[in-house]
């Protein structure tokens, strides 16, 4: 039986930064588009 | 039969179990965040019913002392560690979304007063940081993790330079510890300071942006000052965030040729590797509200939603202060990064004043 080991290609993820744009865009776009109204604080 | 093993050094675990990992710790966030919130309002409005002058102590203080109050008496369980990392996130994400109550000229022009700030205060508090190093006797590669860590953005500039140095974990756990422990100082001193001294709050928001290590203490000192303030000390420390790629290629250089080391290859990628990427989400956020995509009602409620972002990251930072566990690091990293704060602190009230008078703020 061969005990074959392959070295998977590394995923490429999204950086802190890049989820925190990423999130921070989809946001803007759901207020744009009235999905998210009148958020209050 | 062939047995593969696939070998994924890089994602031990997949993205919806560190998801999952992650929700006690955000849980705990909220719950410090919202118990700060609600103990602002409750004192408020305890003081009006009764007729009592007492100062008001906004959530962002509260938020703070509540998460040092858990960090220092009952500890932090490890359940919840994942989801208190989280705070950086979203600071970056109320960082990016703060951009829609910026015009892009406003930007320009701050962004270009800060950045003429942050290009003195850069040379001076490197400079003022490696000679105190010396003299107290810190080894180098402590010293330069100090001198970035006070000079850009804290912790994130000491964990990109302490790869690109290869300096030790001891030595960078060193220099964090003293730059939490700093930074946690400068939000009990920067505001009483600034209220003292009569600023503005586009002035007070500078010096806190240009004089404060850590992003999240910088957006919080500027918070306990004033919401206008907070905006401004924001965009002074995106500006000094930005110049991180080129402070940490300079330390990569200097150590690769004093290690005979192979220097940096392909500089530009370097360069883009180590550049903060939100702050290009801030600066497109800013052009689309420049561009009047949003409407005055949208423009609010993304205000609001970076209020909460930041209402997280608050009660984080109070949470990750552990007081014990900074007293192990030993005195004398301490010392040098105050001594070096006070004159960074001083340095960069001089430069805001001075700046005031020559273009008006």
């Amino acid at each position: 039986m061969a005990n074959r080991v392959t070295q998977g290609k590394p995923k490429k993820s999204l950086s802190l930064d890049g989820w925190a744009v990423a999130i921070a865009l989809l946001l803007a776009a759901l207020v744009k588009l009235g999905a998210l109204k009148h958020v209050g604080w | 039969m062939a047995t593969t093993t696939a070998v994924l050094s890089a994602e031990p675990i997949g993205l919806p179990r560190r998801f999952l990992a992650m929700l006690p710790g955000i849980g705990l966030l909220t719950i410090v965040g919202l118990g700060g919130k609600v103990l602002e309002k409750s004192i408020a409005a305890y003081t009006k019913a009764h007729h009592l002058v007492v100062p008001n102590i906004e959530y962002v203080l509260w938020a703070i002392l509540i998460g040092l109050l858990i960090s220092n008496t009952i500890g932090v369980a490890e359940v919840f560690k994942p989801g208190i990392a989280t705070y950086e996130f979203w600071l970056k994400t109320g960082i990016v979304l703060l951009g829609a109550r910026f015009l892009l000229a406003d930007v320009l022009k701050l962004g270009a007063v800060s950045l003429t700030l942050v290009l003195i205060e850069l040379i001076l508090s490197i400079g003022f940081m490696t000679l105190l190093g010396r003299i107290f006797g810190l080894s180098p590669k402590l010293t330069s993790l100090l001198a970035v860590g006070s000079s850009i953005c804290g912790v994130s500039a000491i964990i990109a330079t302490k790869g690109a140095i290869e300096a030790d974990d001891e030595d960078a756990s060193f220099a964090i510890a003293a730059i939490l422990a700093l930074g946690a100082l400068a939000l009990f001193t920067f505001p009483p300071i600034g209220h003292w001294l009569g600023m503005s709050d586009r002035i007070y928001g500078l010096w806190a942006g240009t004089g404060v290590d850590n992003t999240a203490e910088a957006v919080a000192a500027g918070a306990l000052f004033s919401d206008a303030a907070a905006k401004i000390a924001v965009l002074a420390k995106t500006s000094r965030n930005a110049m991180i790629g080129f402070v940490v290629l300079g330390y990569a250089l200097y150590w690769a040729a004093r290690d005979g080391r192979q220097a940096v290859g392909d500089k530009a990628a370097f360069l883009w590797q180590k550049f903060p990427k939100f702050v290009l989400g801030f600066l497109l956020i800013s052009l689309l509200a420049s561009l009047s995509i949003f409407n005055k009602d949208q423009v609010n409620s993304l205000a609001n939603l970076s209020k909460w972002a930041f209402l997280l990251t608050f009660a984080g930072v109070g949470l990750r202060i552990n007081f014990k566990e900074m007293k192990k690091q030993g005195l004398r990293p301490f010392i040098v990064g105050a001594l070096g704060e006070v004159v960074i602190a001083a340095v960069t009230l001089g430069l805001v004043l001075g700046a005031n008078k020559l273009v008006k703020l």
